[in-house]
């Protein structure tokens, strides 16, 4: 579904250069949930900006044969002057999907109620993440990218969410960051960990998870 | 695997432009009930104070019967300009957060907004000159294709300016303000209040630098039957047109992987 290409990341920030990926080649298994660990920096974030297509790799080629997400987990697309509405329908559009279908299930999923009417910048970080998150479930991916998604608001609105996730997963795939093992362990089934200096496959879930701590907790 | 179609791109790029063009009509005149209202109101305004200024020392026209139509066609002509250059300046800046969604790039939103200040100017002018006609100050464009064209010579220079603009902003900030003083001398060199034609040789030929000196007499030779510039070169206009779009065009692929 997702394939990479000898891709290779960096970045030139006040004249260090900081390399993230080099010549990577790497497919990711089709109907497979699959799960990004690594350490802080490792450019587990960048991989994800890249699979989704937010940014372009120095070189090499990224091909995607799926309907992807954006990065999930991050309401940096919101216009903080327009009302929660304005946003929903506008991101609606530019995926060319039923613009009212849309609002009615963002509507019902966030339970924001009248505060829809408001503007962004008077939301409260969960409720900005209530309505990240019912935006991207409202419109059908077939891969969903989550870069460490916390669980946001009370718990019955994480039951609702990870109820309406498991749903999803059954038509969707899903590639996800995240540095908690319960997380991991509840959506993927197999996963990769990236280091500077390559990246590992693991087919089995709890080897991924039992390398992490290994490696991670050993510092 | 999902083909991608030359048909789809078209349509995705069609709907990505208009989705931002009515996000970016909301965030300029949403914010206020009068929005639209200011739009007409601030180049009405200029024109306005010209024409006091003019009355109360006593002159005519420069060119015509009409004090505020002479001012309008200067002053419509480079307020798109100036409007186009300086907004399109920070757009880039101003929508980075947008670029989250992968199917939005960067230039989609300098097309939108420069789309949607051309058309808040088209009605502009249809309103003011319409205003002008009904007023009896004006007679109605003597080549209504001319004055058509000028507004289009003007879309695009202020375009190639302003995407030159926000390619130089995004590599060095400070040209915000730089670009401000460097465009304010334009009211003054842009034959606003005068005829360039009028002019001393050696006056007419320093000020024919200026391309949107160009622009405003291509209106003028729309709007008034025997206007005819002494001054006027299209094949310059669409020169430095052609040039800054080049620069612009090739900054903004050149500079992209830095701006992400």
């Amino acid at each position: 579904m997702l394939e990479l290409d000898n891709v290779s990341k960096s970045y030139h920030l006040d004249g260090v250069r900081k390399t993230i990926l080099t010549n990577l080649t790497f497919a990711f298994p089709a109907d497979r949930n699959v799960a990004i660990m690594g350490h802080n920096g490792a450019g587990k974030s960048t991989l994800m900006r890249l699979l989704a297509g937010t940014e372009t790799p120095d070189s090499g080629r990224i091909y995607r044969h799926a309907r992807v997400s954006w990065p999930l987990g991050f309401s940096g697309g919101f216009n903080g002057s327009m009302t929660g509405l304005e946003n929903v329908r506008f991101v609606a559009r530019i995926y060319g999907q039923d613009t009212e279908a849309i609002i009615e299930y963002v509507r019902e999923f966030s339970e924001l109620g009248p505060s829809l009417n408001l503007p962004i910048r008077t939301y409260s970080s969960g409720m900005k993440a209530r309505l990240a998150f019912g935006m991207s479930l409202a419109i059908d991916f077939q891969v969903y990218l989550i870069d460490e998604v916390t669980a946001v608001g009370d718990t019955k609105f994480r039951r609702k969410s990870k109820a309406a996730f498991q749903e999803k997963l059954e038509r969707s795939r899903v590639i996800m960051i995240s540095h908690s093992k319960n997380t991991i362990k509840d959506y993927c089934d197999c996963g990769i960990f990236l280091s500077p200096s390559q990246l590992l496959f693991f087919d089995d879930i709890d080897d991924l998870v039992k390398y992490y701590q290994a490696v991670v907790g050993a510092e | 695997m999902i083909k991608t179609t030359a048909r789809e791109l078209c349509t995705l790029q069609l709907r990505v432009i208009g989705s931002l063009v009515l996000r970016e009509t909301r965030a300029t005149f949403g914010t206020s009930k009068f929005g639209y209202l200011w739009a007409i109101f601030t180049p009405a305004a200029s024109v306005g104070v010209l024409v006091f200024v003019f009355s109360l020392i006593g002159r005519h026209a420069p060119f015509g019967s009409s004090l505020a139509l002479f001012f309008a066609t200067g002053i419509l002509v480079l307020q798109l300009f100036n409007e186009l250059s300086n907004k399109l300046n920070t757009v880039f800046e101003a929508n980075s957060a947008l670029l989250t969604y992968p199917v939005i790039k960067d230039m989609d939103t300098l097309f939108a907004r420069a789309l949607l200040i051309m058309t808040t100017y088209a009605v502009i002018m249809v309103l003011f000159f319409g205003a002008l006609f009904l007023l009896g100050m004006f007679d109605g464009p003597a080549y209504p294709e001319r004055s058509i064209q000028a507004f289009f010579a003007a879309c695009l220079l202020g375009l190639s300016m302003g995407l030159l603009n926000a390619v130089i902003t995004s590599i060095w900030v400070t040209w915000i303000q730089v670009e401000k003083v460097l465009t304010r001398p334009l009211f003054f060199v842009s034959g606003i209040f005068y005829v360039p034609s009028s002019l001393p040789p050696e006056a007419m030929a320093a000020l024919s630098w200026n391309p949107v000196l160009h622009l405003v007499e291509w209106m003028r030779e729309g709007i008034y039957p025997n206007y005819n510039s002494a001054v006027i070169d299209r094949v310059y206009l669409f020169f430095v047109i052609m040039l800054m779009l080049l620069c612009g065009l090739a900054g903004e692929r050149l500079l992209r992987k830095k701006r992400v």
